[in-house]
């Protein structure tokens, strides 16, 4: 079921260089820079890869659409040093997940964070911190 | 213990916390021999006339053997700086580089391009990000010595920069050729390596950072200063792109890894079809094809 929608993000400015980007290898202007989704859904994929792996998750809404939405973050080692595993995000889990969606209207957006049914959080981006 | 002793205790351990706190955030500030340092690489015109400088200094350096070698194991990753190539570049503020009028120009062309979307960075295609902005990439390293090479390696793309200690001197000039990482001799100073890289490829500094010509050159001082931090003192000369030579500290921390779970594997920059971008006739980036989106959806 497709939750709401577009909120306000709070992170750095992706031109400012004050953060490590999701986007390592690319530019990141693609995804919008203040904007972010939030969706309901369970795991289609998990694409545990370099230099970005992809979190692929069906979203179906209260009409019954189904839509496929991809979660950009970054390869395995970092995801490792946020302590989310492959293990973690099997097919069928379910989640919601919030990143910052496609400026072209793509179903495809950086990964935030993701928020497991039992409660547990993934954010991929706390692999880059020094600990 | 009388009121007056309590009180005296609770200053020296008031001060201690201060001390501590103090040394904490000292860890952030630009290094205190910044200036100092700064200004060495302005009394070098060259990096060559700076390595030989150093080198005469440490009377020609000395080949480590053994427990001589010091321990550099470990899995490390970037300390401090994001993806800015000075970690003392302030928040919003430009890069601490003195650039030539046309550099600057360049520089602040693409800062703006960026603002507007427009931005591509020339590892979207999997090259590798060279040197000297191999010091800045994000991701795990390790440093690996002995006494004849020390390979410094970066898990992105597989990069490894390999340093001749053994004595050997650089690639004749006449036989050079550009390379992502340059070609890169170093000597010993008791526990610190001091290396010359040449032979470079031109690159960015990093994506809001300068550009650098295939003209640029390196000098760096590796050392081991805590347990778990190495610190790279880095000079940058350029001469069509830099007035003088930039002058970094770079800090690269051991990551606790209890476990042993952090290891340095393969990196196939190309085995996922979802991270190929092309760049736009504006110059800007997009996905090539996203397999997982299109008009799939379905009741």
């Amino acid at each position: 079921m497709i939750k709401a929608t577009v909120v306000a993000w709070l992170g750095a400015s992706i031109v400012a260089g004050t953060s490590v980007p999701v986007a390592a290898h690319h530019s990141g202007a693609m995804f919008e820079e203040k904007k972010t989704i939030t969706v309901e859904g369970v795991v289609k994929e998990f694409q545990y890869t370099n230099p970005h792996s992809w979190l692929i998750v069906t979203v179906t809404s209260k009409d019954g659409t189904v839509t496929t939405w991809g979660f950009e973050a970054e390869g395995p080692s970092t995801l490792q040093r946020a302590g989310i595993r492959p293990s973690d995000l099997p097919v069928g889990t379910k989640l919601t997940i919030t990143g910052r969606p496609m400026k072209d209207g793509q179903h495809a957006a950086t990964w935030e964070y993701a928020v497991r049914a039992d409660g547990k959080r993934f954010e991929p981006r706390e692999g880059f911190k020094v600990k | 213990m009388t009121a007056g002793k309590a009180a005296a205790l609770g200053g020296v351990v008031a001060i201690g916390v201060a001390a501590l706190l103090f040394l904490k955030l000292g860890a952030q500030d630009p290094p205190r021999d910044k200036a100092r340092l700064s200004e060495l690489g302005r009394q070098h015109k060259t990096a060559a006339a700076l390595y030989n400088a150093l080198k005469k200094q440490a009377h020609g350096g000395k080949r480590l053997d053994g427990n001589a070698l010091p321990d550099w194991r470990g899995v490390y990753s970037r300390a401090r700086g994001g993806i800015t190539f000075d970690p003392d570049q302030a928040p919003g503020a430009p890069p601490t580089a003195k650039l030539t009028p046309e550099y600057q120009a360049r520089m602040v062309t693409r800062i703006e391009m960026a603002k507007k979307g427009v931005e591509w960075d020339p590892i979207s295609t999997c090259a590798p990000p060279g040197h000297p902005r191999w010091l800045t990439e994000p991701f795990l390293r390790e440093f690996i010595v002995t006494p004849d090479q020390t390979w410094l390696i970066n898990e992105m793309v597989n990069d490894v920069r390999r340093i001749y200690t053994d004595g050997r001197d650089h690639t004749p000039e006449a036989d050079r050729y550009p390379l992502y990482d340059g070609d890169s001799i170093g000597f010993w100073d008791g526990d610190k390596l001091v290396i010359h890289t040449n032979q470079l490829k031109a690159g960015i500094y990093q994506r809001s950072n300068p550009d650098y010509t295939d003209q640029v050159e390196t000098v760096e001082i590796w050392q081991k200063v805590s347990d778990t931090t190495i610190e790279v003192d880095v000079w940058v000369y350029d001469p069509p792109a830099l007035v003088e030579a930039w002058y970094t500290r770079q800090s690269y921390a051991r990551l606790s890894d209890p476990d042993k779970n952090l290891r340095i594997r393969y990196w196939n920059c190309g085995e996922n079809q979802n991270n190929a971008v092309i760049q736009t006739q504006e110059g800007a980036t997009a996905f090539k094809d996203l397999t997982f989106t299109g008009k799939a959806d379905t009741k």
